[in-house]
């Protein structure tokens, strides 16, 4: 009952973010009816995710048969949840599919293509002056960070590398590692030449 | 010559909550009940198992199968709350019907569902589960959620679902029952026949409703006495699950 309960809530957590997508629910309504089984090979765990007009439904014990079965190991699941990139894990060799995969492709890439409108949920709540104000300002603080953030890294590169000399410059390094790399192999020739003189090769017999 | 009276001596009884009535008369004293409590069902099943049926029924939707296409029969179906998701599950190509014999709850259950846009693929019908007005052969599943307790005849009633369901078409019981561990039993004792009638007062001004669901669940048979009518009825591979303890079993059985 309680894992019951954890999926109730994840399913109705997760079809309340479908729905800032306004494309979402249409594309999972075309795959309304199919059965989706997740097995998780380690550890045993078993997932059927049923796409609907309304979202996703999910469910851990399910009677019918499933059109496509996924087995996977969780690190490649929690993978898979979490990368933008589905499809590139969906084709990994720890991953099997049974069935028909182009349900389980189509269902990843309409979770790839999601573009959550979160401005229009909040201004639900808030009123639209209120949710502009509040989207600008946040536009504004991610745009300063993200300034801020580069200027700090640049800054503390050229101290670390210039005023310092803590650290050597990206192409100052780039040089050494070359000069490094040519006496490795010049080092490599000598030790072979001096192998070659003490061990002297017995003439061949070319009769 | 007939005597009137020694015929109404000889009509056979059966329960209601504890009392024993006739026969003919607790179908008329449950549509009573229902008739009272039907505006506010829904808030007082959240209520009283603190949204615990929500998850019951969950399960029993999982455990149906149902698929794109399927035709299912929620029987005692009342505010609709498995019609819905059944609805959803069958696609335009399939149907759901909800039947219930209480004309009230019918009515608040489609209501319910016309607001919700549940609409096309479900059909209302008011039917007793005892003469199931189908044809043979025609569900691909059957379910009668917290319905089954209400019934005179609760053997005719499973015969009858029996008949309408195609073979191996599945029936899905969902009825309160007898907890596994006798201090749950206790406490659910105490919960039924002092908290219940109560709420059922304050929220509905109606505890004599409430105490008789309290009753009703009680004289209900338990888990293995409902899997041996759902076997003597003629269904096959019969099990049951447990939930909340025991205080819920959902039967499932198939007919061969």
């Amino acid at each position: 009952m309680l894992g019951t309960a954890l999926l109730a809530s994840a399913e109705h957590a997760l079809n309340r973010l479908l729905r800032l997508d306004g494309t979402a629910q249409p594309r999972l309504a075309r795959l309304g009816g199919r059965v989706i089984a997740v097995r998780c090979t380690a550890p045993e765990l078993a997932l059927h995710i049923l796409p609907n007009a309304d979202g996703l439904r999910l469910a851990s014990h399910w009677q019918g048969e499933a059109d496509c079965t996924l087995h996977a190991p969780a690190a490649s699941l929690l993978r898979l949840a979490a990368s933008r990139q589905k499809t590139a894990i969906l084709h990994s060799p720890e991953v099997r599919l049974e069935g028909d995969s182009a349900s389980l492709l189509a269902l990843a890439e309409i979770l790839e293509d999601l573009e959550l409108d979160w401005e229009y949920e909040l201004s639900r709540w808030l009123g639209p002056v209120a949710t502009q104000l509040f989207a600008g300002s946040l536009q504004h603080a991610t745009r300063w960070s993200g300034q801020s953030l580069a200027s700090l890294r640049q800054d503390l590169a050229d101290y670390l590398g210039e005023e310092s000399s803590t650290l050597v410059g990206r192409h100052e390094a780039e040089a050494r590692f070359a000069e490094v790399d040519d006496l490795r192999l010049a080092l490599d020739r000598l030790e072979a030449r001096l192998a070659r003189l003490a061990h002297p090769q017995e003439p061949r017999d070319n009769a | 010559m007939n005597d009137p009276r020694k015929g109404r001596e000889a009509e056979p009884t059966t329960h209601f909550g504890y009392q024993n009535v006739p026969e003919s008369q607790k179908a008329q004293k449950v549509a009573e009940v229902f008739h009272s409590v039907a505006a506010k069902y829904d808030l007082m099943n959240d209520v009283l198992s603190g949204g615990l049926h929500r998850l019951w029924k969950r399960f029993t939707i999982e455990l149906s199968g149902v698929r794109r296409g399927n035709r299912v029969l929620d029987i005692a179906g009342g505010t609709g709350d498995l019609t819905r998701q059944f609805s959803r599950l069958v696609g335009e190509s399939g149907e759901v019907v909800l039947a219930d014999i209480n004309s009230s709850m019918l009515k608040v259950g489609r209501d319910r569902l016309l607001d919700k846009g549940v609409a096309g693929n479900v059909r209302f019908v008011q039917a007793d589960a005892e003469k199931l007005p189908f044809p043979d052969n025609h569900f691909d599943v059957v379910t009668i959620a917290f319905g089954l307790r209400n019934v005179t005849h609760k053997e005719d009633a499973l015969r009858s679902m029996l008949r309408v369901l195609k073979p191996g078409g599945r029936l899905l019981v969902l009825e309160f029952s007898k907890p596994s561990n006798a201090l749950l039993g206790k406490a659910y004792d105490a919960y039924s026949f002092a908290f219940m009638p109560l709420a059922g007062k304050l929220i509905t001004n109606d505890a004599d409703s409430y105490r008789y669901l309290a009753e009703s669940i009680r004289m209900h048979p338990n888990q293995e006495t409902l899997k041996g009518m759902m076997v003597e009825a003629g269904f096959e591979r019969v099990t049951y699950h447990n939930m909340t303890g025991g205080i819920v079993a959902l039967h499932r059985g198939l007919k061969p």
